[in-house]
């Protein structure tokens, strides 16, 4: 299989013992991957590991073929200007407005000038509905507009692969809809690959081409809605149905 | 007993080799004039008003506390020189890191927490920027240079200060009050200061930005880095008071033995 990202081996320990043991995962071009299991237990960190925010304790990251903490700095910074992320809690910057958080990074790292570099923040203001908010600051907007307000600024440098950290966290059920339906069609429109966390079966079912839960140090990799549905691993079993009694039970952080 | 002396050495070891990054960093990326005079001007504004005040009660105190000495000498003329020249070469350098630490470097750690815990740090590298380079640069620098000029608006402020309170306390006007300090207050006094006052901008700029960096653990974290911010500028600005004063002294009498 071709693979845009991937994980080689990877231990990472935070130095309470290893929250993720010898993991491999492979992600192609243009596919959806949703990361599920339960809190604590490294969904985000498979996220940063990517994003190159954490270094493994041993094993390798890959990036587009290339180990992207064996490059040196400014080309692992230039790998990273291919990818975009969505935290967990929007990492908005405060002190700029809404518009000003989508120019920062076409300002800093892309030579466009002003003028059009406008016309993309308006460009993405529309694309997430929020065009109207230009003006206001991140505390000023809702949770909803926030997370539509972090997608945009991920997508700001057309990455071709994007990070979602629990997009719909917080977000009322309608909300959560239309927010995954809005990372779809920037992804059709973008033809990017994406690897999302979340733990809204609904949303992650939706989402997905394939699903990976993460459970235990180990990355079970479960395969679409119905293979999901069919697996037999009792970890995924009763995490998918939200069970109270099974081999998860008393392991959430 | 071990144990805390050794965080303490590491902690300092941090912060040396977080030093050792920015100035790196400055040399093979510099950030924007832009963005070094927005940070100066906002350290100076900020912090203006409060040194200047400081300096003027500084320039009272020094007067009040020499009248004696001079009075009892009949040297009452050197009143402002010894006082200026005792601004200038320690009480000023000092207030202005004192008062920098309590506001510029509990504010400075504070924010940079709060960008480190809410995550915008992370979300600055992912976006291709550096962190060091945008954010951590510019306010190291802004605390730098923003120390001189706030050193002059203390020390400005103190002659007022010596010489309203030389007027009303000791009987001596502003013109004899001024006299004597060009006598007094000498090329190595003023060189000496400025030293004095880059060692502790120096200290001050690493700590709060290396405490604020490296912050972890939300709100908690956030607090804890104010206060070890806090903690370990007033330390080190005390400590590198001493040195500087044994360096200074060391080379003024070199200097004379080679004169």
């Amino acid at each position: 299989m071709q693979q845009q990202l991937a994980l080689q081996d990877v231990t990472i320990d935070f130095g309470d013992g290893p929250l993720l043991k010898n993991v491999n995962l492979a992600v192609a071009p243009g596919e959806s991957v949703v990361l599920i299991g339960p809190s604590g237990l490294g969904k985000s960190v498979v996220l940063k590991l990517f994003a190159g925010l954490l270094k493994p304790t041993s094993g390798k990251v890959l990036v587009e073929g290339k180990d992207l903490h064996a490059l040196p700095a400014h080309e692992q910074s230039a790998l990273q200007l291919r990818m975009g992320m969505l935290f967990q809690k929007n990492a908005l910057f405060d002190s700029l407005s809404v518009g000003e958080n989508i120019a920062f990074p076409m300002r800093e790292k892309t030579s466009l000038d002003e003028t059009e570099i406008q016309r993309q923040v308006d460009f993405f203001l529309e694309a997430v509905g929020i065009a109207y908010a230009a003006a206001l600051f991140p505390d000023e907007i809702s949770g909803g507009m926030q997370k539509r307000l972090g997608i945009a600024r991920a997508l700001a440098l057309r990455p071709q692969i994007v990070f979602y950290d629990d997009p719909t966290a917080g977000l009322d059920p309608i909300t959560s809809r239309r927010i995954i339906e809005l990372i779809q069609k920037l992804r059709e429109e973008q033809n990017s690959t994406i690897v999302t966390v979340t733990n809204d079966m609904a949303r992650a079912y939706q989402l997905a081409d394939r699903i990976v839960m993460v459970a235990d140090g180990e990355l079970i990799i479960t395969g679409g809605k119905a293979q999901t549905l069919a697996n037999k691993d009792p970890r995924v079993s009763q995490f998918i149905r939200g069970k109270l009694d099974g081999p998860l039970t008393g392991r959430h952080a | 007993m071990l144990k805390p002396l050794l965080n303490v050495i590491d902690d300092i070891g941090e912060c040396l080799i977080f030093l050792r990054l920015i100035l790196r960093t400055a040399y093979r990326s510099p950030c924007t004039w832009e963005s070094i005079c927005e940070q100066t001007w906002k350290v100076s504004v900020q912090s203006t008003p409060t040194t200047a005040l400081a300096g003027f009660f500084v320039g009272a105190i020094m007067t009040v506390q020499f009248t004696m000495q001079t009075k009892a000498f009949g040297a009452l003329g050197y009143l402002g020189g010894l006082s200026t020249s005792a601004t200038v070469r320690e009480v000023g350098p000092l207030l202005i890191a004192f008062l920098l630490s309590g506001k510029v470097g509990a504010y400075t750690s504070a924010e940079l927490g709060t960008m480190r815990v809410t995550e915008q740090i992370d979300a600055i590298r992912c976006l291709g920027a550096n962190p060091i380079q945008e954010i951590i640069l510019p306010r190291f620098l802004g605390i730098v240079i923003s120390s001189f000029f706030l050193l002059a608006a203390g020390l400005i402020m103190s002659i007022f200060g010596g010489m309203l309170m030389g007027s009303v306390f000791s009987g001596i006007n502003p013109e004899e009050y001024v006299r004597h300090i060009p006598t007094i207050v000498t090329q190595f006094s003023i060189g000496n200061g400025l030293f004095k006052c880059l060692v502790f901008a120096l200290i001050l700029a690493s700590v709060c930005t290396y405490k604020g960096y490296s912050a972890t653990g939300g709100a908690k974290g956030v607090g804890r880095a104010v206060v070890g911010t806090a903690v370990m500028t007033m330390v080190g600005i005390v400590v590198f008071d001493w040195f500087t004063s044994l360096l200074s002294e060391t080379a003024l009498n070199l200097f004379r033995e080679g004169v």
